[in-house]
């Protein structure tokens, strides 16, 4: 009996670590793809795209403590902060451009129809939903007790991957933020440092 | 001050994947709390404030 527990919690944690990797996967590709727009089709991000930017790292940041470190209530706790950050940037940069007006448009292309910051609203939903189902389905830390994600080797050396992908991809959007901003503002109309 | 937000969150993932409990912490939190004042730069305006009159009917 107590072996069918112990697995059924085993289960539990490895299907919690999945879930949790699979998040982190789907916000890096998110973050991938505004910078092969960025990069591939020059499409320069505003000071509030790259907030969101950040947020999104944020997220990770909660998750991948999960993942690498040692699970806690804590590390939901800044992944949740950041994907409020999220919304509320997204929702504000949404209704600052929703009445076309001079100097107030939507930047960049349009994916299957909505712009970026729709988009970062529709994401940033999708995570608190994703965060409020993996806690109705899979809550509770008990089954996590003794079955961190370094305890699953696969688990645990493919969220090192997508740790060190995440770095990559972050330290690019720094060095990308520095030829941007400088130590100024934002502008959308070229790479300050480049000019 | 963009520049210090990315490199808070970098800060925050380099420590945490190197297990710096503490300094991951400290670079999570400086990065909100710099993105939240960002952010309230950002979207003041001199003429509206924070307030959205073009949403007014």
């Amino acid at each position: 009996m107590e072996n069918l527990l112990e697995s059924r919690a085993r289960l539990l944690a490895l299907l919690n670590h999945i879930y949790l990797l699979g998040m982190v996967t789907v916000i890096a590709g998110v973050l991938t793809a505004a910078m092969t727009l960025q990069y591939a089709y020059g499409e320069i991000p505003c000071p509030l795209c790259l907030l969101q930017r950040a947020a999104m790292f944020g997220v990770c940041f909660g998750i991948l403590q999960n993942l690498r470190g040692t699970y806690a209530d804590r590390n939901t706790g800044f992944s949740l902060l950041f994907a409020l950050l999220l919304l509320v940037v997204s929702e504000r940069q949404t209704l600052l451009d929703i009445y076309p007006r001079p100097g107030h448009e939507y930047v960049g292309t349009a994916v299957l129809g909505l712009h970026m910051p729709v988009w970062s609203v529709v994401i940033a939903l999708c995570l608190l939903i994703a965060f409020a189902l993996r806690l109705a389905v899979l809550g509770g830390n008990a089954h996590m007790r003794g079955n961190e994600a370094s305890t699953f080797p696969l688990v645990y050396k493919a969220a090192g991957i997508a740790s060190l992908y995440v770095i990559a991809i972050c330290a690019i959007n720094l060095v990308s933020a520095v030829l941007q901003c400088g130590l100024g503002q934002c502008h959308t109309t070229g790479y300050a440092l480049l000019q | 001050m963009m520049v210090a937000v990315f490199a808070a969150v970098l800060l925050a993932l380099v420590a945490g994947a190197a297990q710096w409990r503490r300094a991951a912490v400290t670079g999570a939190v400086i990065c909100l709390a710099l993105s939240v004042w960002l952010f309230l730069f950002e979207v003041y305006s001199q003429q509206y404030g924070f307030t959205m009159p073009w949403l007014s009917l």
